[in-house]
């Protein structure tokens, strides 16, 4: 499982960096741009946390996630324009 | 633990670490280009990627038909959505005006917006 850990360690980092850019913004754009990472990065620890754990309702978890992750894509983009397209 | 499911753990685990890198440097990415649009390209084309790598490897790890459906789902749906979302979050930034880099040579998509302003 020494493989899982590391995956799991490298999420972690990237959602840590995720969040470093979010906090720094400089403009708007990327703190989105960092939010959208941040919710991809939290689907592959669920994934792996799911695995590592062994739970047995893990992949409706990450499907769910994925489409959630999607629809916040998009929300954010319409945020960032104010509601206009 | 069988010979088939031994090398199922071996390969999924280096799909995962694959995965896990492949995410990392989408961070490193977004970390360290200069303005929205690199960092917009950096993260929609490396996380497509990379979490698919990721959740392939967890499935190899603990098989069965119902995960594996599952699993090629959000998949097929990580693929699909990440790059248009990606897309719609740079096309927004453009929209509200974020800057491009100095150095930056064609931005002559601004020239080529039609007259009623929409790209």
């Amino acid at each position: 499982m020494i493989g899982i850990d590391i995956a799991f360690a490298c999420c972690g980092l990237a959602a840590l960096l995720a969040v470093v850019r979010i906090v720094r913004g400089p403009d708007r754009g990327s703190r989105i741009i960092g939010a959208e990472l941040l919710t991809v990065t939290v689907v592959g620890l669920i994934a792996l946390g799911g695995v590592r754990s062994g739970s047995t309702s893990t992949f409706d978890l990450v499907l769910v996630a994925t489409m959630v992750a999607f629809l916040a894509a998009v929300s954010f983009a319409r945020a960032l324009t104010g509601g206009a397209r | 633990m069988s010979t088939i499911s031994t090398v199922l753990a071996v390969v999924g685990q280096v799909l995962a670490v694959a995965g896990g890198l492949t995410l990392l440097l989408a961070a490193l990415g977004l970390l360290r280009f200069g303005d929205v649009y690199m960092r917009a390209s950096s993260v929609a084309t490396a996380t497509g990627v990379g979490i698919s790598l990721v959740i392939i490897g967890s499935v190899l790890l603990m098989p069965g038909v119902a995960d594996i459906v599952k699993a090629l789902l959000a998949v097929a749906l990580q693929i699909v959505t990440s790059a248009v979302g990606g897309i719609m979050v740079a096309r927004s930034a453009m929209l509200t005006g974020h800057r491009f880099r100095p150095d930056t040579t064609g931005t002559e998509i601004r020239d080529a917006r039609g007259p009623d302003g929409d790209p």
